[in-house]
């Protein structure tokens, strides 16, 4: 086997076998399945939906589940490398081939492939570290009507409730902003996205 | 908040003794920015000056914390209202030299009352940073721009006297969510001119 574009890594034995299988598959059949597989990828977070897809794949074309899922594990080996190394829909269809998928079959993956890559990449995106992420912001504003040192005040007070992700839980900060710290902050965040904007 | 008290005003003729015009200004600006718990320490340090008893001297500071404290309280800026808060009998020069030290800093004593006042932890500074993520282990290239925030927050100033603790919490936004960040800060701009123009 020649290098392959989606991993450096040598691919575990029973891939070819499993191609072998695939290439048994008929055309709708390998199809259907495909759709199965990016539904899946596209939400990563649907297992149990998979799983069920998979079983009754399984059971409509008379294959055993245990087999399918060793088969879909090493297909499924492809598009995760190609997604971390922004291949192009030629390189996952000769990379198909070499491991031994038939053209046609070959072919028609990477089409889906190229379809669904922007949502897949934007996911691989998602997925990237954030430090200190900010979730969601509330505010309050109102007047400060009167205190134990000054029987009238009638100033105006803004606060702010940042949720933080800190590790894997939500953190609360809470923020008092005067009137003119506010529009200074204002104007600061205008000028982050303007800087964004340039970048993107 | 500190009430007067009756037996404030005779406290304050105690003044009477002290050696200057300055001394007395002096005097009611340290005792209106001290908080009630240092005054007994404020009065030991005044005792020496106004050649009275220390406890002569507690009284007054006390007093003056007092008739001071009572007037930012009620926000009074006229004379008058002023010196009609001294009993008939109270001596005139001092009762006018009292009100003219008062007047004289009033506005700066109301805003260091509001500078001290209870609040959540208040934001002191802002500074941000936009990176641009090149790569990461989920994607190995890529161009995210992203933003890193960083507030300086300090807590509220009563609670640490003169050590206010000032902690950076540096929170990472993603585009999408400085526009839905910018999106409600634009909102509360229009609902603050909306009770502006009212």
């Amino acid at each position: 086997m020649g290098l392959l574009n989606f991993t450096r890594e040598p691919v575990p034995e029973a891939v070819s076998a499993d191609m072998h299988n695939l290439n048994q598959l008929s055309a709708q059949q390998f199809s259907a399945l495909t759709e199965v597989l990016f539904c899946f990828l596209t939400e990563p977070k649907e297992v149990e939906r998979f799983l069920t897809q998979l079983s009754d794949f399984a059971t409509m074309n008379k294959i055993s589940l245990g087999p399918l899922k060793n088969i879909v594990k090493s297909i499924l080996l492809v598009p995760n490398g190609a997604l971390k190394r922004n291949l192009s829909s030629e390189q996952v269809r000769a990379d198909f081939i070499a491991l031994g998928l038939s053209e046609e079959k070959a072919s028609y993956f990477a089409e889906q492939w190229k379809v669904n890559s922007p949502t897949l990449t934007r996911l691989a995106v998602g997925q990237t570290l954030m430090i200190n992420q900010l979730i969601d912001m509330e505010w309050k504003f109102g007047v400060t009507a009167g205190s134990s040192e000054l029987e009238k005040v009638g100033s105006i007070f803004l606060q702010l409730k940042l949720v933080v992700k800190k590790g894997s839980q939500l953190e609360n900060v809470y923020v008092e902003l005067t009137l003119p710290q506010f529009y200074s902050f204002l104007h600061e965040m205008e000028r982050v996205k303007t800087s964004l904007e340039s970048f993107s | 908040m500190a009430a007067l008290r009756d037996g404030d005003f005779a406290a304050l003729q105690i003044l009477l003794k002290a050696p200057s015009k300055d001394a007395v200004r002096q005097l009611c600006q340290e005792c209106f920015s001290s908080p009630p718990a240092a005054l007994g320490p404020l009065a030991q340090r005044a005792c020496p000056g106004l050649a009275v008893s220390a406890e002569e001297a507690e009284q007054l500071v006390s007093a003056v914390h007092n008739l001071t404290r009572h007037v930012v309280y009620r926000g009074l800026t006229a004379p008058e209202d002023i010196l009609r808060l001294f009993p008939e009998n109270f001596h005139q020069n001092l009762k006018n030299l009292l009100t003219k030290i008062i007047l004289e800093n009033i506005s700066s004593w109301r805003n260091e009352a509001q500078a001290s006042q209870i609040s959540l932890p208040r934001l002191v500074d802002v500074d941000w940073r936009v990176d641009i993520k090149t790569s990461s282990d989920s994607i190995v290239r890529m161009a995210v721009p992203t933003c890193l925030l960083q507030l300086k927050i300090q807590e509220d100033a009563a609670l640490c006297g003169n050590n206010p603790v000032v902690s950076a919490l540096t929170v990472e936004l993603s585009k999408e969510t400085l526009d839905t960040m910018l999106e409600g800060l634009g909102r509360i701009r229009d609902q603050l001119s909306a009770v502006a123009n009212k």
